[in-house]
């Protein structure tokens, strides 16, 4: 998650339009659809919480439209893109889909990891009149965070040192730990969904 | 299977890594995008959760590229 003032020039209102609705997006993804719906199905959004956006977008100013940077194959994207087509179907608000890579000047605007990083789901919430209001990128701080105490515990199992890091472990050692670090954050996705959730709200 | 087999995704930045040495390395090896067919995202997912994904001939499995986590598939 990040909160900072963003500069959206490459997205203007034309622009914006020119985004896929979830609709067509899906018709045009060839991988994971089955996921994309089954998501969508059970997104873990409670009455609160669509009332919680419901009353955000009615809100003078407040969000009417969200960009969302994607990608089909992504499993951040087919965990979090549906529940947010899910809240602008509630709530009325616009929602535009741009994938990635035929987009990298309006990914560039998003970067993570201190401009390093092309993280996606990105969802940019503007104003009506395409103002800018926030931003939400891959995965809650609580995602982030159980991934890194998931890490440690993975090294503490496998007996690695602390200053092991993927990057520094011999390659059967870092195979090893890559199938446990995986293993330790599956259970937790829909846990992240609903923190997702709340992030969002927060920043709404 | 007398190659390695790579499963990628070309806008995940470790698969691009993973190629790019290999291919200044002189290797050979057989791609398959992941994110052009659900047949072979589900072929993928049979050996890992994250590309890239190598599977040796001789049956290792690797995912990720050195210092680089791959995308979630």
């Amino acid at each position: 998650m990040v909160r900072m003032p963003t500069a959206t020039s490459v997205v203007t209102p034309a622009r914006y339009e020119q985004g896929l609705t979830y609709a067509d997006f899906l018709a045009q993804t060839v991988v994971n659809r089955d996921k994309f719906e089954q998501n969508y199905q059970n997104a873990p959004l409670s009455e609160d919480d669509l009332a919680y956006f419901r009353k955000a977008a009615a809100r003078p100013g407040g969000p009417a439209k969200i960009l969302a940077i994607a990608e089909a194959w992504c499993g951040d994207v087919y965990r979090e893109l549906p529940t947010v087509a899910r809240i602008a179907e509630a709530t009325g608000m616009d929602l535009r889909v741009f994938p990635r890579d035929l987009n990298p000047d309006i990914m560039d605007q998003f970067l993570s990891n201190e401009g390093k990083s092309r993280a996606i789901p990105v969802f940019v919430f503007y104003t009506k009149d395409m103002r800018y209001l926030t931003h939400f990128t891959e995965r809650s701080a609580l995602a982030h965070a159980e991934l890194a105490a998931v890490a440690e515990q993975v090294k503490s199992k496998l007996n690695l040192p602390q200053t092991a890091t993927f990057a520094n472990l011999p390659e059967a050692d870092r195979q090893v730990f890559l199938r446990e670090l995986i293993a330790g954050i599956l259970p937790r996705s829909e846990a992240w969904r609903k923190e997702a959730i709340r992030e969002m709200r927060e920043l709404l | 299977m007398s190659v390695p087999v790579i499963y990628t995704i070309r806008g995940c930045d470790a698969c691009v890594k993973l190629l790019s040495k290999w291919e200044a390395e002189g290797r050979v090896w057989e791609e398959r995008r992941v994110e052009l067919s659900q047949a072979t995202l589900d072929e993928a997912r049979r050996y890992g959760d994250m590309v890239p994904i190598v599977v040796w001939p001789d049956g290792r499995v690797e995912q990720g590229f050195e210092g680089s986590l791959g995308c979630f598939l």
